[in-house]
C-alpha cells in the first residue's frame, strides 16, 4: 500500500561532517496539516475498524510507518 | 472469575474497547464542535451502548471498576486476578 503521505528531502552532505552521511530523509504529512477545521458529518469507521485505524474518520487517517521501510520506497 | 481464555471473554472485551474509544473520539470532536447536534446524537447513542456492553461483560464476568463504579456480585472480587494487563 503506497502511502502518499510521505516526503523526502536530501540534506546537505560536506566534507567536514562529523558523522556518515544520511543522503535521503522522509517526513510524514497526516491530512491534519491540511485540513484547518474539521467539517461536521465526514464518513466514519465502525468501532472496531476505527480502534484498528486510530482514527473515526477516514479522511484523518495516518498510516505513519515505520522510518526504515520508508527508506527504500525513496530512493 | 469463570474461565477467562474463551472467546466471549474476549469479544466483549474488545468491543467494549472499540466503543470506548469512539466514545473518546466524539468527545474530543465535540469539544470543539459543540452544537454539531448528529454527533450529540451519536454520542449518547455510543454511550448507551457502552453501558449495555459493560452489562453484559460485568454480570459474567466481574466489576470492571470499582468504588461504586461497578456493581459488584458475590463473593467481592474486583481485586481478583486477572488484572486488565495481565489478561
Amino acid at each position: 500500500m503506497e502511502n502518499n503521505q510521505i516526503r523526502y528531502y536530501k540534506p546537505f552532505v560536506g566534507p567536514f561532517d562529523p558523522c556518515p552521511p544520511i543522503r535521503l530523509k522522509s517526513f510524514s504529512t497526516p491530512p491534519q496539516l491540511f485540513i484547518p477545521f474539521q467539517p461536521p458529518n465526514l464518513p466514519q469507521f465502525s468501532p472496531i475498524e476505527a480502534l484498528k485505524y486510530g482514527t473515526l474518520w477516514p479522511s484523518l487517517f495516518s498510516p505513519y510507518d515505520s522510518k526504515n521501510t520508508r527508506q527504500e520506497a525513496g530512493d | 472469575m469463570s474461565a477467562v481464555l474463551n472467546e466471549d471473554y474476549y469479544k466483549l472485551l474488545h468491543e467494549l474497547q472499540a466503543i470506548d474509544f469512539v466514545l473518546v473520539e466524539l468527545n474530543l470532536y465535540l469539544d470543539t464542535h459543540p452544537n454539531d447536534t448528529n454527533a450529540i446524537q451519536q454520542y449518547n447513542h455510543c454511550a448507551e451502548i457502552r453501558h449495555q456492553i459493560a452489562y453484559q461483560y460485568e454480570t459474567k464476568y466481574g466489576p470492571l471498576k470499582h468504588f461504586g463504579q461497578s456493581l459488584s456480585g458475590v463473593p467481592w472480587s474486583w481485586n481478583e486476578s486477572p488484572w486488565p494487563w495481565q489478561v
